[in-house]
């Protein structure tokens, strides 16, 4: 879905000059400032320890900054607890094994409903619905930690998406899923968007990020050094190999043809497909 | 945040490169098992005190910062006043009688008694913190497994204390889980609340039993128990200094014993 920011309502989300340093002095963010704005559907992406959980944990309250602040609908975040917040910003960590503490799958999905509060009914609906949107309905009676990490990823996933909040931020869903699995996940993610909700999705396959992301922030080394449309990211690929990102076959097979009239600025395989057929076409 | 502080709380060493660090672990074990049977033998308070005198020497030369030995003590030395204010209610024994409420009469011996016990407190903590604060767990555990400890309990031993901080690191990242799908673990009465922690306890012990059964994996993929009679890469050695150490650590203890029981000095 396409935001629509207006003047009257600001951004779902935002930071604001946050500094955060952990409790052994690592610096893990240097003054980052970015605005998330409903209905977006963001990829933070970033090197290994550039910063990307940190910034999870600080939107949904899980870390404080130790400089700027967080606003979640326009609130200083500071005010609020962890599980106020949870009702705007639903995180799926980035390991699962870390989230899931239930004996049962069933449980796990609807201790966060629970817990906001809503009546027993509306809960199991909303549980239900998040279990079917991961496709887990069948393993409602097993035990989570037992699952393979492809199902444990998911219940993790589906035990944010039955709160209903409408920021999910993802910690590298699809990490330990297979492809089919991955594409899964991704449309469901997508539906959820088409509904409103806004998705920020941290990942490492670029691919994914060409495929479903609308905007792209590249973090590195505690900075946020890139914040666009993801076309536009895509079409600087110098910008992303500083960040040690490397774009999708699909994007770099594109650059390497632009030389012969391919527009580098494609972003799938079937944008690219098309490309060189027109090319082609003209060519014959 | 949690998480730092247990760890700190967990494991009290810290390098440093003092002749109490450097001595071996076994002297060090054995003073520390000496200096405990002296405290309770002394029953003096003066040669008490001089005995906390001595193990505060030990402190500074040791070079024990100031903030993370109050940070280790702190609760010992809470414990000692607690002592030194309960005894006396608790004892109305002996003469002369200092003050008398309802009940509670507070005798002179009986102050001193508190305040002897509580000095004896004071110095087998001072005693057991320097072992630990001067020798790291792993040259413990390869000491007590030199001195006749069987090799697969000092492994768990070993095992267990570097598990400690993860443990506590298990239990921060289920409060978070927790309190990130809507929990408020401090709202609520105090029954709610104490139910709040059972749920974390729970899932925290489910968690350590599996990361017992992955362990047990992984010793024996690495062919744990494959020989009795295993190798060491570093087998600790006597030298002179450590036997020297060692003189002076009987003599602390024989000392003063043949004063008292022999030739009958009130210590
Ligand atoms: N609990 C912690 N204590 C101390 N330092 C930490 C802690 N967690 C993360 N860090 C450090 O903070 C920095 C940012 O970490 P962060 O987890 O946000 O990175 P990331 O972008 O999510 O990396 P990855 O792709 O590996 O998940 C890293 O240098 C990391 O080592
Ligand atoms: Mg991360």
């Amino acid at each position: 879905m396409i935001p629509c920011p207006t003047a009257d309502e600001g951004p779902i989300a935002a930071m604001r000059n946050v500094d955060f340093s952990y409790d052994d002095g690592t610096e893990a963010l240097h003054s980052v400032t970015l605005d998330v704005w409903r209905g977006e559907h963001i990829a933070l992406v970033g090197g290994n320890g550039s910063g990307k959980t940190t910034i999870a944990k600080l939107l949904n309250g899980l870390l404080r900054p130790s400089r700027g602040h967080v606003l979640v609908k326009g609130n200083d975040a500071a005010k609020e607890s962890v599980a106020a917040l949870s009702r705007t910003v639903g995180y799926a960590f980035q390991n699962p094994d870390h989230q899931l503490f239930c004996s049962t799958v069933a449980e796990e999905v609807l201790f966060g409903p629970k817990n906001l509060g809503f009546a027993d009914a509306k809960a199991v609906e909303k549980a239900d619905r998040a279990l079917s949107l991961m496709s887990i309905g069948h393993l409602k009676d097993k035990a989570p930690l037992s699952l393979s990490l492809g199902d444990r990823r998911r219940v993790s996933v589906a035990s944010v998406i039955a709160m209903d909040p409408e920021v999910l931020v993802l910690d590298e869903p699809s990490t330990g899923l297979d492809a089919g699995e991955a594409a899964e996940l991704m449309r469901a993610l997508d539906g959820l968007n088409q509904e409103g909700k806004t998705i920020i999705l941290i990942t490492h396959e670029m691919r994914l990020v060409a495929e479903h992301s609308e905007r792209v922030l590249v973090m590195a080394h505690g900075h946020v050094v890139l914040d666009c449309r993801t076309r536009v990211a895509f079409s600087e690929p110098e910008a992303l190999h500083e960040s040690g990102l490397i774009p999708p076959a699909a994007i770099q097979l594109a650059h390497r043809l632009s030389d012969f009239g391919v527009s580098p600025e494609v972003l799938t395989v079937d944008e690219l497909a098309e490309e060189v057929a027109k090319v082609w076409g003209a060519r014959i | 945040m949690g998480c730092q502080n247990m760890t700190g709380f967990v494991d009290l060493y810290s390098e440093g490169g003092t002749f109490l660090h450097r001595i071996d672990a076994r002297v060090k074990i054995v003073a520390v098992l000496f200096l405990s049977v002296l405290a309770f033998l002394l029953s003096n308070v003066y040669s008490l005190t001089l005995l906390l005198a001595f193990i505060f020497i030990l402190l500074f030369l040791a070079r024990a910062s100031l903030s993370r030995t109050w940070f280790a003590l702190r609760f010992v030395i809470r414990f000692m006043v607690l002592i030194v204010v309960l005894w006396p209610i608790f004892d109305p024994s002996g003469t002369p009688v200092w003050a008398t409420f309802g009940p509670v009469k507070i005798t002179e011996p009986a102050v001193w008694r508190g305040v002897t016990s509580a000095v004896r407190v004071g110095c087998l903590a001072c005693v057991w913190y320097i072992l630990m604060f001067t020798t790291s767990q792993r040259d413990l555990v390869r000491a007590l497994v030199k001195m006749g400890l069987r090799f697969d309990f000092g492994l768990a031993l070993a095992i267990s204390l570097r598990f400690l901080p993860t443990f506590s690191a298990t239990i921060d990242s289920i409060k978070d889980a927790e309190r990130a799908r809507g929990m408020e673990l401090d709202k609520g009465s105090l029954l709610k609340r104490s139910r709040n922690y059972v749920a974390i306890l729970v899932p925290t012990i489910v968690s350590a039993l599996r990361s017992a059964d992955t362990l047990s994996l992984a010793l024996h993929s690495r062919a744990y128990g494959a020989r009795a009679d295993r190798t060491y890469l570093r087998e600790p050695k006597m030298r002179r200094q450590d036997a020297a150490a060692l003189s002076v650590v009987i003599a602390l203890l024989v000392v003063p014993v043949f004063f008292k029981f022999v030739l009958g000095v009130p210590l």
